[in-house]
C-alpha cells in the first residue's frame, strides 16, 4: 500500500519493526502486527481505557496514539510490567483481591495502577479512584479494584 | 494519508500548506474522530517534535506564556500564583480522564473548540490571549475573539496555535471552575469559570456556540441571580444527549452562583 | 475445604498478565476479515442488489446477501429472523450484506460499493405507534413463522400473556388505601467491555468450527446449524475467554454470518464488532411501560395488585416472550399478596431487537413494584421496611404462579440492611446536598433448563472436570472446580477444567438466569460424588474391606476408618486403568425438576415457560445525596443483602453483588439508548452512552451474604448473578423520595428529570 510506513517502535525494552498504514493506531500495531494482544480494544474512541499503555512512562490510550507518531518514545504494555511468567505487585494484588472477573478491562487497570504507584507509593483512596477514573469496568463495580490498590499501599511495596 | 513530523515551525508551515493538511497535537480528539470515520485527513503534521511549542515562561510583565503543546497534566500541576493561573489549573484537572490529560494539549484542545470543553470557558473568563503562528509571522488574539462557534476558531488554513498567554495575576482575586456533567470525565452540560475580586467576571460554556461572558457583576445573591437569568435568557443552548436547552437555561444561574462563591472562598 | 474459600479466579493470573485469549486474540492463517453493510432505513422493502463493483475489489473472497439464504427463519420461541435481512429491513442498523476480505480496510471498501435498492415504508418507532389502528405491520408473514408457543400475531404484537391468582376486583373492594401509577423504563445496553465477535474456520468436509465469545457453545451450535441447514455434527463451537456477557452474547447474527462466510470462502473468517456497531446490531434490554395498582388495609396488609406490562421488543422477537413472562412472574414482588392479576404484551417496533439482559424483566417490574410499595407506605404512614417485613414471603410460601419456595430469608435480608445502615458510622452529607435513604427488596430464580457434568480420574490421581457452562467472567469455572475439589477433598490445582467445546463438553443450556452455580454446580457435585463412590469401590477391593468402613481423606487418600494407611487416588487410578474396571469416570445430567406453575392456584395464559424455581431473595439499602440545584444524584453508600444458599466462593459472590449493583446504578441514573425520529440510534459511542466509572459509584458497596442452604443442591448453593442489579433503581428512587418528597417513575433518573420533579413539588 502506498501509505504504509516502516516503523521501528520500542516496546517493553525491545525494538520491533512493523509495516503499518500511516493512519494506524498504536493499538492496531501492538495487537495486529507485534502480537502484543494483552492490550485490548474496548471502544476505539478513547473512553473505556482497555487499551491503556505507557508511553515514556506516561499513561496513554493506545487507540488514540498514532503508531507513526511514537517515534523514539518507549511503549510499555501489560506484557512488560513483570518479567517472564511472574506477576508484578499490582498484578498480584488485583488477583488476590478478587478484583478480576471477566478480565477484559484488567490490563488497562494494571497500567493505570502501575503508573499511579510509579508516582506515589502511598496514594489515598481518593487518589486511587482518580487514577483509575479513565478505566471502565462492567463486572466488578470497582470496589475490589480500589481494595487491591489499597492492599499494595498497606504492603508497603 | 501522508504523515509529517517536522522539528521546526518553519517545516511545519511548509507541510501545512497543502489543502486539507491538519495538525496532530495530542491526538485525543483527532484520532478518536479518525477512528469513528468522522474525519479522514489526507495529510497529518505532527507537532510533537517542535520544541518551541513547549514550555511555560513567566514574562516580564507578569503574564505567563504557555506553549501550545503543554499537556493538561502539566497545566494541572501549574504552580503559579494568582487568579488566572489557578483557574486554568483547576480546569485542567477535570478535563476528561488521566490518560487523556497526560497526552492531550492546550493548543490541540482550543484549536478543536468543542463548545462543551473546558478551556474555551476558562480562557475567556481569564481574558487570555491566543498566539497564532503562520509563515507570515505571529499574531495575538483575545480568547473571546479566538473562539467563534461550534468547532470554529479564528485559525486560518496553514496557521498553528503556538501559545496561550495568561494575563498577570490579579491581586486579591479568587477563581473557580464549576462543571456540571452527567458522569465524571464527560464533557460539560454547563460550566462556569469565575474570577472574583470586588466584582465577578464569568464565562459560561455549554449554553451557546461560543462561551458567554459577563463582567462587573455585584456579589450579592440578588445581583448574581439577575446576571444568571440574563445569561440564561440570552443563551442559545443545544438540546442533545446530555440535556435539553431548557435544563441548561434552568441550571445556569445556580452554577454561576456556585462558581462565584467558590471563587470568593479561594481568594 | 475449597467450598467457602475466598479464592481468586483460577484464570486470574492469565487475565492480569494479558495472556487470556479472547476472540479478537485468535488469529488463524489465511484469516479473512468481515465488514457489514447495514440498513439506513427503519422499515423498507429490499428491491434489489448490485454487487459487481464490490466483487471486483481485489481481496474480496465472499459476499453474503439475503437471497443467498435457503433455510427458514431462525430465532427463539418465535423464529422470525435471519442473519442478514431478507426481503425487508426492519431497523436502522440491520445487517443487509456481509463481505469477507483479506483485510478489514478492503472489506469496508467493498461494503461501500454494494448498492441496495430500498422501497422505504412507514416505520413505527414506539409501542403506541405500533399498536395504532392501521399501523404498518412489521411481520406480515407472522402466522407462517415457526412458533413453539403461540402468543402473538395480532397486529404488531409479538406475544401476549397473563398470570393471575385470587380475585383482584373483590380484593380491591376491601382495600382501604389504593395507589396507582405508570412507570417507564428505558432501553439499556449490556456494554460488556469485550464486544461481540466470532472467528469461524472450515475444514475440507465443510465442517465449521467457531471460536466465539458467547454464553453457550451448545446454543450457538444449534442456531448456526439451523441457519446453515446443516447437521449439528458439522458445526463445532469453542468458547474463547468471554469479556462479559450479561445476556448480550447469546446466539446472534455474528455467529451465523461468520460461519456462512467461512464456508463460502473456504477460509477462516473473523468478525469482531466495533463498539459503535455492537450498539447497533445486537440487542438491548426491553424498554417497558408498567401500569400498576396496589391496594392494602390500613394496617399495611397488602391485599391486591393489578399490573399491565407492555414491553417494546424492537424489530425481532428474540427473547421477548420469556422476558415478558418473567416480568409478570416478578410483578408481585417477594410478598404474600393473595390477589394478583398480571397481564402483558410485547410489541414489535422498527428499532433494534430487545432481548436478554441481566434481570430479564425483573428490573422493570421491580422498579414499579418497589417504588409503589414505598408510595403505599407513605400513604399509610408506615415505615418502608416495616411494610415490607409485614408482607414479606416466608419459607414454604408459594411464588406468584404457585412454585413452592421452601427457603426464604427475605425478612433477614431486610432486617440486616436496615441494621447495617443504622449502625454504620454516619457519612457526612456533601455540602449543599440533601441526604436520602431508600430500600428495595427483590426475588429472583436460579433453576431452569438442562445441564450436565463429566468428571474423570487421571493416572496420577488428578481429576479432569468438564461442563458446558461458559464462564462469562462471573467465576463459573472457579466455582465448578471448587465444588469438585471439595467433594473429593483435594486442592483445587488437582482439578483440571476444560474449555467449553460443543464437540466434547456435556450439554448446558446457557450461562443465564443466575443458574450456573445451582444447575451446573449441582451436576458437578453429583457427578463427582458418583466418581468418588466408584473410587471407593476400587479402594474397598484393594483394601479388602466393606465400603462402609472406608473414609475419604484430604489430599487424595482413601483409607479404612481408624487405620492410618490407605491408598492414594493415584493407586486407585492405576488399578482402574491397567488392571480392573477401566478408567474411572462419572457424569450427571438433569433438567430442572421443580414443579411447574400450579393451575389450581393460578390462572395462566400462554406463559413462555413453566418450569423454573430455586427462588432467591435480597434487599438493598442506599444512601444518596441529592443536589437540589441541579438534580444530580450521587449514591454515597449501599448495602446489598443477598441470600445465596451457600457461598461457594464468597469473594466471587461479593464481586458479583457489587458489579450488578453498579450496572443497576447505570440503569437508574445515567444509561439510556436513544433513537431519533428516523429510527437512527444516536447513542453509539461510550461518550454518548454513559456507563458509570469509578467516580460515579460509591466507594462502599457492602455485600451481605446470607446462607440458607437450598435443600435440592448437594452443597446448598443458589444463584446470585442477577438480583443485585434488580434492587438498585427502586432503592435509589425511594431514597430520592425520602430526601425530597419527589417521586420519579421513569428511568433513567437523570438530573434534568429529577429537577423537573423537584420543581413540581415546590
Amino acid at each position: 500500500m502506498s501509505d504504509r510506513l516502516a516503523l521501528l517502535i520500542k516496546v517493553n525494552g525491545e525494538m520491533h519493526e512493523a509495516l503499518a498504514a500511516s493512519s494506524a493506531t498504536l493499538l492496531e500495531v501492538l495487537r495486529d502486527q507485534l502480537n502484543f494482544t494483552g492490550t485490548k480494544r474496548g471502544c476505539d474512541h478513547g473512553v473505556c481505557g482497555a487499551c491503556t499503555v505507557l508511553i515514556d512512562g506516561n499513561l496513554a490510550r493506545s487507540c488514540l496514539a498514532l503508531a507513526a507518531d511514537i517515534g523514539e518514545r518507549e511503549v510499555t504494555t501489560v506484557e512488560g510490567v513483570a518479567k517472564g511468567v511472574n506477576c508484578s505487585t499490582v498484578q498480584r494484588a488485583l488477583i488476590e483481591s478478587g478484583a478480576i472477573q471477566c478480565g477484559f478491562c484488567t490490563p488497562g487497570f494494571v497500567m493505570a495502577l502501575t503508573y499511579l504507584f510509579s508516582c506515589d507509593p502511598r496514594p489515598s483512596r481518593e487518589a486511587i479512584r482518580v487514577a483509575i477514573s479513565g478505566n471502565l469496568c462492567r463486572c466488578s463495580g470497582y470496589v475490589k479494584i480500589v481494595e487491591a490498590a489499597e492492599r499494595v499501599v498497606e504492603a508497603g511495596l | 494519508m501522508e504523515f509529517f513530523s517536522p522539528t521546526s515551525l518553519d517545516e511545519a508551515y511548509r507541510a501545512l500548506s497543502a489543502d486539507e493538511a491538519q495538525c496532530l497535537a495530542g491526538g485525543q480528539s483527532l484520532v478518536a474522530m479518525m477512528n469513528l470515520g468522522m474525519v479522514s485527513p489526507t495529510r497529518l503534521v505532527s507537532l510533537r517534535k517542535i520544541d518551541s511549542l513547549r514550555g511555560i515562561t513567566r514574562q516580564s510583565d507578569g503574564s505567563v506564556r504557555m506553549g501550545a503543546m503543554t499537556t493538561h497534566a502539566e497545566l494541572a500541576n501549574l504552580d503559579l500564583p494568582g487568579a488566572p493561573a489557578s483557574l486554568l489549573a483547576n480546569a485542567a484537572r477535570v478535563v476528561a480522564y488521566p490518560a487523556v490529560r497526560m497526552q492531550g494539549t492546550l493548543g490541540g484542545s482550543i484549536a478543536h473548540a468543542d463548545p462543551a470543553a473546558d478551556y474555551p470557558v476558562v480562557l475567556t473568563a481569564a481574558r487570555a490571549s491566543v498566539e497564532i503562528g503562520s509563515p507570515l509571522g505571529s499574531r495575538l488574539i483575545s480568547a473571546s475573539d479566538f473562539f467563534r462557534g461550534v468547532f470554529e476558531t479564528a485559525l486560518q488554513q496553514g496557521e498553528i496555535v503556538t501559545a496561550v498567554v495568561l494575563p498577570p495575576p490579579e491581586v486579591g482575586a479568587g477563581a473557580a471552575y464549576e462543571k456540571l456533567s452527567l458522569v465524571a470525565g464527560d464533557f460539560a452540560i454547563v460550566s462556569v469559570a469565575a474570577i472574583v475580586a470586588n466584582t465577578a467576571r464569568i464565562a459560561v460554556g455549554g449554553c451557546s456556540p461560543k462561551p458567554m461572558f459577563a463582567s462587573d457583576i455585584n456579589l450579592t445573591d440578588d445581583a448574581l441571580l439577575i446576571a444568571g437569568k440574563q445569561i440564561a435568557v440570552n443563551s442559545d443552548p443545544p438540546s442533545d444527549q446530555r440535556a435539553s436547552a431548557a435544563y441548561r437555561r434552568r441550571v445556569v444561574p445556580e452554577l454561576i452562583r456556585r462558581a462565584v462563591r467558590a471563587a470568593q472562598a479561594s481568594a | 475445604m475449597s467450598v467457602g474459600a475466598r479464592l481468586p479466579r483460577i484464570e486470574a493470573a492469565d487475565k492480569a498478565t494479558g495472556r487470556a485469549r479472547y476472540v479478537d486474540d485468535v488469529k488463524l492463517p489465511g484469516m479473512l476479515h468481515v465488514a457489514l453493510l447495514t440498513s439506513p432505513h427503519a422499515h423498507a422493502r429490499i428491491c434489489g442488489y448490485r454487487l459487481d463493483a464490490a466483487r471486483a475489489v481485489v481481496g474480496v473472497k465472499a459476499i453474503l446477501i439475503g437471497p443467498d439464504l435457503k433455510t427458514p427463519r431462525a430465532g427463539g420461541i418465535i423464529k422470525d429472523e435471519s442473519m442478514v435481512a431478507r426481503d425487508k429491513v426492519r431497523y436502522v442498523g440491520e445487517p443487509v450484506a456481509a463481505v469477507a476480505a483479506t483485510d478489514l480496510a478492503t472489506a469496508r471498501r467493498a461494503v461501500a460499493m454494494i448498492e441496495v435498492d430500498y422501497e422505504p415504508l412507514v416505520a413505527v418507532l414506539s409501542v403506541d405507534e405500533a399498536l395504532a389502528a392501521n399501523a404498518p405491520i412489521l411481520h406480515e408473514e407472522f402466522s407462517s413463522y415457526v412458533q413453539s408457543i403461540k402468543g402473538g400475531g395480532r397486529g404488531n404484537i409479538i406475544f401476549e400473556t397473563s398470570l393471575s391468582e385470587g380475585d383482584v376486583q373483590a380484593a380491591f373492594a376491601q382495600c382501604e388505601v389504593i395507589v396507582e401509577g405508570i412507570f417507564e423504563t428505558q432501553a439499556q445496553h449490556h456494554v460488556y467491555m469485550e464486544t461481540n465477535g466470532c472467528v469461524a474456520d472450515v475444514d475440507a468436509s465443510g465442517k465449521v468450527t467457531l471460536y466465539a465469545t458467547c454464553q453457550s457453545v451448545h446454543h450457538i451450535q444449534q442456531r448456526v446449524a439451523e441457519e446453515l441447514g446443516t447437521p449439528m455434527a458439522k458445526v463445532r463451537v469453542i468458547a474463547t475467554r468471554v469479556g462479559g456477557g450479561f445476556g448480550g452474547k447469546h446466539a446472534s447474527n455474528v455467529h451465523s454470518i461468520t460461519a456462512w462466510l467461512a464456508r463460502a470462502a473456504g477460509r477462516p473468517v473473523k468478525l469482531v464488532l466495533a463498539r459503535t456497531q455492537d450498539f447497533e446490531v445486537q440487542r438491548s434490554r426491553h424498554p417497558a411501560r408498567i401500569w400498576m395498582k396496589t391496594g392494602a388495609r390500613r394496617d399495611g396488609t397488602i391485599l391486591a395488585r393489578d399490573v399491565e406490562i407492555t414491553t417494546d421488543g424492537g424489530a425481532y422477537a428474540d427473547e421477548s416472550p420469556p422476558v415478558l413472562t418473567f416480568a409478570l412472574m416478578m410483578s408481585r414482588g417477594p410478598y404474600r399478596i393473595a390477589n394478583v392479576r398480571a397481564r402483558g404484551r410485547a410489541v414489535y417496533t422498527n428499532k433494534l431487537r430487545a432481548g436478554s439482559f441481566r434481570g430479564f424483566g425483573n428490573p422493570q417490574a421491580s422498579f414499579a413494584s418497589e417504588s409503589q410499595i414505598d408510595e403505599l407506605a407513605t400513604r399509610l404512614g408506615i415505615d418502608p421496611v416495616e411494610i415490607r417485613l409485614k408482607n414479606a414471603m416466608r419459607p414454604n410460601d408459594t411464588a406468584f404462579g404457585g412454585h413452592p419456595v421452601p427457603s426464604c430469608v427475605l425478612r433477614d435480608c431486610l432486617v440486616q440492611v436496615r441494621a447495617a445502615q443504622r449502625h454504620a458510622a454516619p457519612l457526612p452529607v456533601r455540602p449543599g446536598r440533601t441526604r436520602g435513604v431508600g430500600f428495595a427488596a427483590m426475588s429472583h430464580v436460579s433453576g431452569l433448563m438442562g445441564t450436565a457434568a463429566e468428571v474423570q480420574l487421571r493416572t496420577d490421581g488428578s481429576i479432569a472436570l468438564s461442563t458446558g457452562c461458559v464462564d462469562l467472567g462471573q467465576g463459573a469455572d472457579t466455582t465448578m472446580v471448587q465444588i469438585c475439589a471439595d467433594t473429593l477433598q483435594v486442592a483445587i490445582d488437582r482439578v483440571s477444567y476444560s474449555q467449553q467445546d460443543s464437540d466434547s463438553s456435556p450439554y448446558n443450556w446457557k450461562t443465564a438466569g443466575s443458574r450456573s452455580t445451582y444447575m451446573t454446580g449441582r451436576a458437578v457435585a453429583v457427578a463427582t460424588a458418583a466418581m468418588r463412590d466408584k473410587m471407593l469401590l476400587h479402594a474397598g477391593e484393594m483394601l479388602e474391606c466393606a465400603i462402609a468402613d472406608l473414609e475419604l481423606r484430604a489430599g487424595g487418600l482413601i483409607g479404612i476408618k481408624g487405620i492410618p494407611s490407605g491408598v492414594t487416588f493415584k493407586d486407585v487410578a492405576l488399578r482402574s486403568f491397567f488392571q480392573a474396571g477401566g478408567p474411572i469416570a462419572a457424569n450427571h445430567s438433569f433438567v430442572f425438576d421443580g414443579p411447574p406453575f400450579d393451575p389450581k392456584r393460578a390462572s395462566i395464559h400462554q406463559l413462555a415457560f413453566q418450569n423454573l424455581g430455586v427462588y432467591t431473595f435480597g434487599a438493598h439499602c442506599v444512601e444518596v445525596d441529592i443536589d437540589e440545584g441541579t438534580g444530580k444524584v450521587e449514591v454515597r453508600r449501599a448495602w446489598c443483602a443477598h441470600d445465596v444458599g451457600r457461598a461457594i466462593n464468597p469473594l466471587a459472590c461479593e464481586g458479583q453483588i457489587q458489579g450488578g449493583f453498579v450496572q443497576g446504578i447505570g440503569y437508574a441514573l445515567t444509561e439510556a439508548m436513544q433513537w431519533d425520529s428516523e429510527g437512527w440510534l444516536t447513542t453509539i459511542t461510550l461518550a454518548d452512552y454513559k456507563v458509570p466509572g469509578v467516580l460515579d459509584c460509591p466507594a462502599e458497596i457492602i455485600p451481605i451474604i446470607l446462607e440458607d442452604p437450598e435443600p435440592s443442591h448437594p452443597v446448598g448453593a443458589k444463584g446470585v448473578g442477577e438480583p443485585s442489579l434488580v434492587g438498585a433503581a427502586p432503592a435509589i428512587a425511594n431514597a430520592i423520595c425520602n430526601a425530597t418528597g419527589a417521586r420519579l417513575r421513569a428511568l433513567p433518573m437523570k438530573p434534568e428529570r429529577v429537577l423537573e420533579e423537584l420543581e413540581k413539588r415546590k
